[in-house]
């Protein structure tokens, strides 16, 4: 009797069912004007002159530099990232120290500022005019209009991601299968290596997959600090701004054909690990454990 | 292996969670830290771990002073109350991990260690479950694995941190019994913390009752049951868990039950609900005092009356035998007799026990 009291409480009403499907109406109305019209724009405009245009265009040498140093930025902050990520996160989620909670903001910074902020930021230290310039100059090191700057830019901008999703991850986990490792005889490495990564490895790959996304398609904070040098600091995102400018729409196309297919691989790997590890159910499930 | 716990101070911020603690535990005793939360019993067992620094005093093993040790180098086995496996690892693994970990000199042999968790896992009844995952087995069998991985370096001193009160009320008397046996089969030093004094009664051979960071008392469970030394640890052991019902107190402040000398001041007399005797008629030669029922549990092999006195209508509860509630057929609302068999004083403040005698007052 009061079960099907109940199942009649939850049928919806015919307003309530109009009202259901006008709202996904519309957020697929969105979803599709604003999303999928764009990325397909993209392709077709990349392919709009046929693929030897399109396979040519991309085998321009600027294209292939800006996708080499694209790629060795990447290389460069994404690691940095991940050693910072877990020293970070295992900082705060293991230990209780002073000044905590101040690390937990710094960590959030990059997120607030604007990134364009942040290239300025460095400029203002080592440009030529900046804090550090004449020290720099001296030396005959170069960072800003440099390599070394659009990778500090890079690292700056990206630095949250892994430590973001990592922090709720070990505080939801708890210290204390570490702490019978530790009573079992294991030393810090064996702790680390056997227990602690294990068990963080789902959260810290979707970290670091969001890491390297970003750091493959941040635009702002390396324009600042990069000086557009074709061929020497011009990532993809600044390749494809450079010639749009130029009025090479084919050729731009065709480059930011390549970053879309990065972000949509990356989505793809995301959404692999979501399923297959269960990272972010499995964060909730522990919590409502305890 | 022994433990001495000598002086243990311990303090966090402005809150003392041990205050000059001492205690003896001799090689293969089993002993239980009883006591509310918040009175110190998981910080003590922290510290003798070496998981918690003391801020004063020391820990003894086996005569040895340990309190710079740390605890993966105090060849100690911990059980934790959440049971703490590794949830990427098979059950075998779980157990196998304290010999994986150690240096290569006395590491024993995969072939070696392959039989000593055999073994291990026979001992917990869990040898079919080797290839399973934590999260696939029942807490009761969670904690099993647990004790199984703690045994596995063959600990000296066996620490359990409220083992079973994360299971369901038959599992845990089940787990209990079965604790006590291995116990029995090993005899390693076992410290067993727990709130709850039914377990800590029937499974230790002594238990250490801690208040508010101090020793309240510590004996076998029998002396501690009979010879209460303070109010507290009556009032801790007659929890409604163990006798279902509650104390009786102020009798003898009532004026009627006092029979001592000593009555000229003002005392607390403890009574067990199954120590007192009902009558309906005014007995001969019996100071009694006058109550009335109020309630009537009959549920049990006990019937739990709840009472109240007459004139001041303090509530109290007495227990008796069924055999003896179908002779007295009270019912809510009668008159009855009531005088105890045996009583306990204490002076008001609680610090001295003035009487602490059995029956025939």
């Amino acid at each position: 009797m009061s079960g099907r009291n109940h199942s009649d409480l939850l049928k919806p009403s015919n307003a309530q069912r109009v009202g259901r499907v006008a709202l996904i109406a519309a957020a697929l109305a969105f979803l599709a004007l604003f999303l999928l019209l764009p990325v397909t724009i993209v392709f077709t405009q990349a392919f709009s002159q046929g693929w030897a245009i399109y396979r040519a265009s991309i085998y321009q040498e600027d294209v292939l530099s800006a996708l080499r140093l694209t790629g060795l930025v990447a290389a460069i902050a994404v690691p940095l990232n991940v050693l910072f990520g877990i020293s970070a996160s295992w900082a705060i989620t293991r230990f209780e120290f002073h000044g905590k909670s101040l690390l937990i903001t710094l960590i959030d910074i990059p997120l607030a500022v604007s990134p364009v902020v942040a290239g300025l930021m460095y400029v203002e230290v080592f440009g030529l005019h900046g804090w550090l310039g004449p020290w720099l100059s001296d030396h005959n090191l170069h960072i800003i209009f440099a390599v070394p700057g659009i990778v500090l830019a890079t690292v700056f901008v990206t630095f949250p991601f892994v430590a973001r999703e990592l922090i709720p991850f070990m505080q939801a986990q708890g210290s204390d299968e570490e702490v019978a490792a530790v009573v079992l005889g294991a030393n810090g490495w064996s702790v680390f290596w056997r227990v602690t990564l294990p068990n963080i490895k789902w959260a810290l790959l979707y970290g670091t997959i969001l890491a390297a996304s970003r750091s493959i398609g941040e635009f702002g904070a390396v324009s600042v600090v990069s000086g557009h040098i074709r061929g020497l600091t011009t990532t993809l995102p600044l390749e494809v701004e450079m010639l749009y400018n130029e009025y090479s729409f084919t050729a731009a196309f065709a480059a930011a054909s390549l970053l879309t297919l990065a972000a949509i691989v990356t989505l793809v790997v995301k959404k692999i690990i979501e399923v297959t590890s269960g990272v972010h159910r499995h964060g909730e499930e522990k919590e409502s454990e305890s | 292996m022994s433990i001495q716990v000598e002086h243990i101070c311990k303090q966090y911020g402005s809150f003392t969670a041990l205050d000059d603690v001492s205690l003896t535990i001799a090689s293969g005793e089993l002993v239980a830290l009883l006591g509310p939360s918040g009175s110190g019993k998981t910080t003590l067992l922290r510290i003798i771990a070496g998981l918690e620094a003391p801020d004063g005093g020391s820990i003894l093993l086996h005569g040895e002073e340990s309190t710079a040790h740390s605890a993966s180098k105090r060849g100690i086995g911990f059980v934790f109350q959440h049971y703490a496996l590794f949830r990427h690892m098979t059950i075998f693994e779980n157990v196998a991990f304290g010999l994986r970990v150690q240096s290569r000199k006395i590491r024993p042999s995969r072939r070696v260690i392959r039989e000593r968790v055999t073994e291990l896992l026979r001992l917990v009844q869990l040898d079919s479950f080797a290839r399973m995952f934590p999260d696939q087995l029942s807490g009761g069998q969670r904690q099993r694995v647990a004790l199984a991985r703690a045994l596995a370096v063959k600990p000296k001193v066996l620490l359990l941190d409220e083992p079973f009160s994360a299971l369901d009320a038959k599992v845990r008397k089940e787990l209990r019994d079965w604790l006590r046996r291995i116990h029995d089969e090993l005899h390693v030093t076992t410290v067993l913390v727990t709130h709850d004094q039914e377990e800590a009664l029937e499974v230790a051979d002594r238990v250490a009752i801690l208040n508010h960071g101090k020793l309240e008392q510590i004996g076998t469970p029998q002396a501690i049951y009979d010879h209460p030394a303070s109010p507290f640890v009556y009032n801790f052991l007659g929890n409604v868990n163990l006798f279902h019902g509650r104390l009786l107190a102020d009798l003898s402040a009532d004026g009627s039950a006092s029979t001592q000398e000593e009555s000229i001041q003002t005392a607390i007399g403890f009574v067990r609900p199954h120590e007192l005797e009902l009558s309906r008629t005014l007995p001969d030669g019996w100071k009694s005092v006058e109550g009335s029922v109020v309630r009537i549990h009959a549920a049990g092999p006990q019937v739990r009356l709840e009472l109240s006195i007459a004139g001041s209508g303090r509530p109290f509860t007495a227990e008796v035998d069924r055999r003896r509630f179908e002779e007295l057929a009270l019912v809510p609302g009668e008159k009855v007799f009531v005088w105890p068999q045996s009583i306990r004083l204490f002076d008001s403040d609680g610090a001295r026990a003035l009487l602490d005698q059995g029956a025939g007052i």
